[in-house]
């Protein structure tokens, strides 16, 4: 049996409330002589977790959830209010941005501060000033005083001492997202090198992205409390979907306030084999969008759907004139469509599926109604939709082809 | 925690060492300049008021001059009082570091108060060597014993500097408070006058304020070389010990908390 690297049971902490001066004095006896209840308010409760060495866990939530509480606990800057916390080992936290940088000094001066805070000595600094300096990146600025820098300068410092510093447990809290793109991969690549050499990661993050390709657990803290637990790509898919639940009510809304009189989608849903209503579809599983929609003058309209990614980039649309499909008339003046989508190669991830409803004639466009889908499955592809593809061994001729350009 | 397990953070306390100093003077012209010049103004002052205005004169300065006797208890007493005070803000201004980073918080008050001793004992050193220069008797053989003295009075300031830094972040009135205190403590304190010229009924009051004893006692040994090491010289040395042990037994019962607070 392997002794965890970290191990927190049953922690909770509370902060006194302290906004009267009464309330402070009182605090101050308690502490100080440990009885007596304080007021307080509750930031975590019953928190359990292990760590072993060589795991990578992600921590997801809400704002406010207890997400930064806890990663603080753990790295020794907050004490618990209830709970044990036990870590053996060497602790690299980057809590915030700048964590331990003075404004006044230079990004020079700064290493050493930073560094002498995590505990190595000024010869050890001197060693490995060069690779931090090199790692960062930041050119002349580093001679500069820390207020006249970016917060992505800042935070390339910031990682760059940490990944010097070498440590048994690697906490981050949200300071990838400041960088820039390069440097994102940057820190994401030493990360993962820095995790096959046998590292321990604690990441908390708003990108499931970043958690689903560092970790291969997450947690979900939801006030105060661990709400799930279990591999990253589960625990950020129902975090997704219960965020999408949260919007759901408020689209809805949208759509239900329609004028009548114009050819509109009165109802749009999706549908498994079964005819079960679905929100959620396995990666090159089958997809039915169905729909009612609704016609003034009891003539068919057209209907054209289209496929876009969360952020709204388009992947595929069409509409039923073009195979001279017809609506079925399920009512005097409203007809029913439904389309089959089947073996379908979205990536894993959230789409909005909207459907519009145009007049007969294809010409005019008067109604948009939006449904999501969540594509499940776990894949190492990028981009938006897997391409019909097959690796082939090479000929031999292949060598004979010159080069053109 | 224990004081043993503080060592591998000495190159932390070196840094805020070498900080607290450089951010009092890198920045302004003149630099450690300052450091000499707020006392030497001070001194100036009381020179002007009691020798040319009052006309002071007591039986202890014996063949001394006045200047003499109020610049050998003026620079231990600036160390005290300037090093509590700073010690006492220290965590209060280093908020931001404790939010985010674990690290033994005691040691930002030990940097404020070591700061402080460091530039004031060059002050003091350099204003002896200057006074004996200018023809004054001083008892240079008794310099070791000084500085211990002064070591010893580093750790009662380190200890007062605890409990003060702590009650801070809890209570924001002790800032506002510190002023008038160390108002009062300063003239209850024999820098300006013997010891021995205070009323026989609050002898005993005053005998209670370690200062008195640490700036009579440095002024004994550099002014009369009365180096012979009393009872009372132990006594000192154990209650400074106490003082500090019972300010770091205050300060980190509550240092734990302080994130909560700040």
């Amino acid at each position: 049996m392997q002794i965890p690297l970290i191990s927190l049971s049953n922690i909770g902490k509370s902060y006194p409330s302290v906004a009267t001066g009464s309330n402070r004095l009182r605090t101050i006896a308690a502490l100080l002589f440990k009885r007596g209840e304080t007021p307080s308010f509750c930031a975590l409760q019953g928190v359990n977790l292990e760590l072993k060495a060589g795991e990578s866990l992600g921590l997801i939530g809400e704002n406010g959830a207890g997400k930064s509480t806890l990663l603080k606990i753990i790295a020794g800057v907050v004490k618990p209010s209830t709970g044990r916390v036990v870590v053996n080992g060497r602790i690299g936290a980057l809590l915030e941005l700048g964590s331990g940088f003075h404004p006044e000094y230079s990004g020079l001066e700064n290493i050493h501060l930073a560094a002498a805070l995590m505990g190595m000595s000024n010869a050890e600094i001197d060693s490995k000033l060069d690779s931090i300096i090199e790692f960062a990146d930041i050119g002349s600025h580093i001679a500069e005083p820390i207020k006249h820098y970016s917060s992505g300068m800042v935070v390339r410092l910031g990682f760059a001492v940490a990944t010097a510093m070498q440590p048994d447990v690697l906490i981050t809290d949200e300071v990838l997202a400041v960088g820039d793109e390069s440097f994102q991969k940057k820190c994401i690549r030493w990360i993962e090198g820095y995790l096959s050499q046998g590292g321990t990661l604690l990441l908390c993050s708003h990108s499931m992205f970043h958690i689903q390709t560092l970790c291969q657990k997450a947690v979900w803290i939801h006030d105060g409390q661990m709400h799930m637990y279990g591999n990253s790509f589960d625990v950020t898919r129902e975090y997704l979907t219960y965020h999408e639940e949260k919007n759901s009510k408020a689209a809805y809304m949208e759509s239900a306030v329609q004028p009548s009189g114009i050819y509109q989608i009165r109802k749009l849903w999706l549908e498994n084999d079964l005819g079960a209503v679905i929100t959620v579809v396995e990666m090159g599983g089958t997809l039915y969008l169905c729909g009612v929609a609704y016609s003034p003058d009891g003539r068919p309209p057209v209907i054209l759907f289209g496929v876009a990614r969360a952020d709204g980039t388009s992947i595929y649309g069409t509409h039923s004139n073009e195979t001279t499909y017809l609506l079925n008339k399920v009512s005097p003046s409203q007809f029913g469509f439904c389309v089959r989508l089947s073996n379908l190669q979205l990536l894993p991830g959230k789409y909005t599926i909207r459907a519009h409803a145009m007049d007969p004639e294809g010409l005019r466009l008067f109604d948009t109604v939006n449904t999501t889908v969540r594509i499940t499955g776990q894949t190492r592809d990028y981009g938006l939709c897997r391409l019909e593809h097959e690796w082939i061994p090479a000929r031999a001729s292949f060598i004979a082809v010159e080069e053109d350009n | 925690m224990q004081i043993k397990n503080l060592w591998p953070y000495r190159w932390l306390l070196l840094n805020f060492l070498s900080r607290e100093i450089k951010s009092r003077y890198v920045g302004s012209v003149s630099g450690i300049f300052w450091a000499l010049l707020h006392p030497l103004a001070l001194l100036a002052v009381y020179a002007v008021v009691f020798t040319a205005i009052f006309k002071v004169k007591f039986p202890e300065l014996e063949d001394h001059s006045f200047i003499l006797f109020v610049a050998v208890g003026l620079w231990p007493w600036l160390c005290f009082q300037e090093g509590a005070q700073r010690g006492a803000l220290a965590v209060q201004n280093g908020g931001g570091l404790i939010k985010k980073v674990a690290f033994p918080h005691e040691l930002l008050v030990y940097g404020a108060v070591l700061s402080t001793y460091a530039v004031h004992v060059v002050g003091f050193l350099l204003v002896i060597a200057v006074l004996a220069l200018t023809g004054n008797d001083l008892y240079f053989s008794s310099l070791p014993l000084v500085l211990l003295l002064f070591c010893m009075q580093l750790l009662c300031t380190s200890g007062l500097a605890l409990i003060l830094a702590a009650l801070q972040v809890l209570l924001k009135d002790v800032e506002h408070f510190l002023t008038p205190l160390f108002m009062i403590w300063f003239y209850a304190t024999p820098v300006l006058y013997p010891a021995s010229l205070v009323p026989q009924q609050i002898q005993q009051v005053i005998a209670l304020n370690p200062l008195s004893f640490f700036i009579t006692r440095i002024r004994g040994l550099l002014m009369t070389g009365n180096s012979q090491i009393g009872w009372q010289d132990m006594v000192m040395l154990a209650g400074s010990l106490l003082i500090f042990l019972a300010g770091r037994w205050f300060f980190n019962r509550l240092s734990p908390y302080f994130e909560d607070f700040i």
